[in-house]
């Protein structure tokens, strides 16, 4: 039922709701606080991520660090969530961890739902960088973007630092995939 | 298995230990506690000399491996003028290499004077110096003793945007070789951009 049908002061308040209504959504896109603190992205410390890791045995699980500033990431994450939608019958799973500060994370999460990621994904919320980076790969200095390949049974098969060709990453989820036990 | 499933289940196995590591930067020719390697640099007008001419005298040396465009490094930029102009009169040298593909000469150039930076810049065409130094990101620091020393690696401080610095490691790390003090965390990471480095 619309405003202005209701009663004659409605006709002449309705113009003024509906300028009061649209100014009200313009605001809401303009300003971040609409968007809640973390957008929805779930947080992960290192021994979250282990969890993580242990609560997708069996499965080829692709682990992708990004942030909304680093480009690259943002350019691959297509190809990425093609990848988990095609071989996720197979037994594939992608998990994205955000590495943006707090105050982005709303727009991290915007970005993920925009290219349909899968979700729940997640953020790191770590005490000190160097302890997290160090957890996941004692190798790896930060950069990104960084893709981390894990075995069905939790191992590291692989990891992309850096721009990577999709087809890379794919062969090597097929690799693995072809490699992982039936019926699993 | 027949031999031929072997050799399938072989090549398998090296191609996925090979993608393991294909993409990381080289492993550094030094490390804490090594000497830096005396490589030869480049400054904006190809102009070469060697990296122990800079700042000959000097009781720390700080190279500071950056972007023009990545987000990270350009959130430092007044950090790192700062801290400059800071150690500067303590006996602190800075240098900041740029080993960055895409970005030319001319860009850093304009870059650095844009941004107010008092420190010489170099360019690192190929990414020679990077690979020698194992820089895999930017902003990325190295601190050097009058012996060309490494004495501190990581990153800058531990807050991209600057608000809420709990631990100035870069700071840290100066102040405590000045004092003749160790350093509290030698060797820190954060997240950055990757250096875009050249196929090879």
């Amino acid at each position: 039922m619309s405003v202005r049908s209701q009663t004659g002061r409605g006709r002449l308040r309705a113009p003024a709701l509906r300028w009061g209504g649209g100014l009200a959504i313009a605001l809401l896109l303009a300003c971040p606080a609409h968007v809640p603190a973390a957008g929805g992205l779930q947080p992960v410390d290192e021994a979250g991520y282990r969890k993580l890791l242990d609560r997708h045995r069996g499965q080829v699980v692709l682990v992708d660090f990004w942030a909304t500033w680093c480009e690259p990431c943002r350019q691959e994450m297509p190809a990425l969530v093609r990848i988990a939608g095609q071989y996720a019958p197979a037994g594939f799973r992608l998990i994205t961890i955000s590495a943006d500060d707090e105050e982005q994370l709303g727009r991290a999460a915007q970005f993920l739902r925009l290219h349909r990621a899968p979700f729940p994904a997640y953020y790191k919320k770590a005490r000190d960088d160097t302890a997290f980076i160090n957890s996941v790969e004692p190798a790896w200095s930060g950069a990104l973007p960084a893709l981390f390949l894990y075995r069905p049974d939790g191992r590291l098969a692989a990891k992309f630092i850096g721009e990577t060709e999709p087809q890379t990453i794919e062969g090597a989820v097929r690799k693995l995939l072809a490699a992982r036990p039936k019926g699993k | 298995m027949n031999r031929s499933r072997l050799c399938v289940a072989v090549l398998l196995f090296l191609g996925l230990a090979a993608s393991t590591f294909s993409q990381a930067p080289p492993e550094p020719k030094f490390k804490l506690g090594g000497q830096a390697e005396n490589v030869a640099l480049r400054d904006l007008k190809g102009q070469s000399s060697p990296l122990y001419d800079v700042g000959q005298g000097s009781k720390l040396r700080v190279v500071m491996f950056i972007a023009t465009q990545c987000p990270v490094s350009n959130a430092y930029n007044e950090r790192m003028a700062a801290i400059d102009r800071e150690y500067q009169a303590q006996g602190v040298r800075f240098l900041a290499i740029n080993s960055n593909r895409q970005e030319s000469a001319s860009e850093v150039g304009q870059h650095a004077a844009k941004n107010g930076f008092g420190f010489p810049m170099y360019k690192d065409e190929k990414n020679v110096v990077a690979d020698i130094f194992g820089a895999s990101v930017t902003p990325e620091v190295y601190v050097f003793d009058a012996g060309w020393t490494l004495r501190y690696h990581g990153r800058i401080d531990d807050n991209q945007p600057g608000t809420k610095i709990t631990s100035p490691d870069l700071r840290n790390a100066l102040t405590a070789l000045l004092e003749n003090k160790p350093v509290p965390a030698a060797e820190t990471k954060a997240f950055g951009c990757t250096i875009k480095r050249v196929s090879k």
